[in-house]
């Protein structure tokens, strides 16, 4: 283990995260998907106007395009995102329990933070935990990695810096995210 | 300082084999409402969970890796260490292989493991935050070892081993112990309790049958005693046909000394009557009346609370 520890792969999917604001909220992050199009949840894009701030620093207008709010999520398009690299999205059912992953986010505000820790499973959440069935149900990243209010909508890696999993919510300080297989095929059909 | 490339994943990889081993020995312990708890295939046909997750004594079952529920039986609890045994058939699992805590530095990367159904494990990494001898913890039982350490234990997670790198597991995680780190229960306090409860069902706990509470002498009556030191324990209340008071032991002698170590506060002869101190004699050198004297009590087994 070197002292850079994630810094490698995490700068690596950095390039392909954005911050998106509506109005006055702290708003959450988004990933640039490939195909130049930003997926963050439909939570985060709340509305048809939506302030994008690209990994540079600037800040372009963006549209919401595309919202699935049952699988929480959306599709914003904005300038200049065809010029970023696209992360790459990985298969969450690779991962092995314990792997390293890592979020990428806004937590709290805070710029591109990114938080490290290990893989649980792709699958429903377990019962009892005290979820809604239908969401229960759903399949969900599960990880158990440190995200805050503003991490929606960004990025789960995993150690070689593949896109598993859309961040979407935090339940009894679980990471849940949409895996990115979900989030490929659902934005696929409905792309026009 | 750049990392050559993959290292992050070999290290990833690790963390993954590690939990792939000790996870063969994890099972999930369905004994509460809802949520089930954790717990270590221990020894043979042994499962080792935390005792405040066990809220029923029947109907108990647990979850095997293979995803397979099968019935298990309540063999004792420990409150004190926050421990708990259930018997399950044996020779349907590997047991969970142990590791040394004395190895574990603040520091070191650990893992915390769990079963919470019929999928795949639930870990939890973090770093050991503190290691340390003996200590007594809020619950009352003895530890042979302190490690804490910062993963954070979620919900179902008490009950489940704390794994090194290696998938070496070095204790049972409890949540009731645990704040604000979470703590293990070492290897060795482990199978103590796992001892004590096969063989009696319930962890013997030494008793004197008294309370006390600290005082001073003053410097002249230290002088003329010809005390070591000014410290000692006044005994409050002598419990009838207690193992104190069957040796003479009489409300107002002041305990100082205990098989010839000086004692000044009730947590030290608290420590004494840990661990096998069942049927030992232990001298009490009291002061009573303005005159030194004797008494030797033999330690006797702290009744237990019904239920």
């Amino acid at each position: 283990m070197t002292a850079a520890f994630a810094a490698e792969a995490a700068s690596r999917v950095r390039g392909g995260v954005v911050h998106l604001r509506v109005g006055d909220s702290a708003g959450g992050a988004g990933v640039v998907w490939p195909g130049g199009v930003v997926v963050t949840n439909a939570h985060v894009a709340i509305e048809r106007r939506i302030i994008v701030r690209l990994p540079d620093g600037s800040v372009v207008e963006g549209e919401t395009i595309w919202r699935d709010p049952e699988r929480d999520l959306a599709a914003v398009a904005a300038p200049g995102l065809a010029a970023l690299p696209p992360v790459e999205p990985g298969d969450a059912g690779r991962v092995r329990p314990g792997s390293l992953v890592f979020a990428i986010g806004h937590p709290w505000g805070i710029q591109d933070a990114v938080s490290v820790g290990v893989f649980h499973g792709v699958g429903p959440i377990p019962a009892g935990i005290g979820v809604p069935e239908p969401i229960r149900r759903q399949a969900w990243v599960q990880a158990a990695v440190r995200l805050a209010p503003g991490n929606s909508g960004g990025p789960i890696a995993d150690a070689d810096g593949r896109v598993i999993g859309v961040s979407a919510m935090i339940v009894a300080g679980l990471a849940l995210a949409v895996p990115a297989g979900e989030v490929e095929s659902l934005w696929r059909g409905a792309r026009p | 300082m750049s990392a050559p490339s993959g290292s992050l994943a070999s290290l990833s990889e690790q963390l993954a084999d590690a939990v792939a081993r000790a996870a063969e020995s994890v099972v999930a312990v369905h004994a509460r409402p809802r949520l089930p708890s954790s717990g270590v295939h221990w020894r043979d046909g042994v499962v080792v969970t935390t005792e405040a997750t066990v809220k029923r004594l029947d109907g108990i079952t647990v979850t095997l890796p293979d995803g397979a529920r099968i019935d298990a039986t309540l063999i004792g609890r420990d409150p004190g260490t926050d421990l708990a045994l259930l018997r399950i058939p044996t020779g349907h699992l590997p047991v969970a292989r142990s590791g040394d805590p004395g190895t574990l530095r603040p520091g070191h990367l650990v893992l915390a493991l769990a079963r919470l159904g019929d999928d795949g494990p639930r870990v939890a990494l973090g770093t050991v935050s503190a290691t340390g001898g003996p200590w007594r913890c809020w619950k009352g039982g003895e530890i042979d070892r302190r490690l804490q350490s910062d993963v954070t234990l979620y919900p179902g997670f008490g009950g489940g081993p704390l794994v090194d790198v290696d998938g070496r597991v070095h204790g049972v995680n409890s949540g009731g112990l645990s704040r604000p780190f979470a703590t293990t229960v070492t290897a060795a306090t482990v199978d103590r309790v796992a001892g004590e409860l096969l063989e009696r069902g319930y962890v013997a706990r030494g008793w004197l049958g008294i309370a006390m509470h600290p005082v001073r002498f003053d410097p002249g009556a230290r002088e003329r005693l010809g005390l070591s030191r000014d410290a000692g324990l006044v005994v409050l209340s002598v419990e009838p046909d207690a193992p104190a008071g069957r040796a003479g032991v009489l409300v107002g002698d002041v305990v100082f000394a205990i098989d010839g170590q000086p004692v000044e506060s009730p947590e030290q002869v608290v420590d004494l009557l840990g661990g096998g101190a069942v049927g030992r004699v232990l001298a009490l050198d009291l002061v009573r009346g303005g005159a030194r004297t004797r008494a030797d009590v033999t330690v006797g087994e702290r009744p237990r609370r019904a239920g």
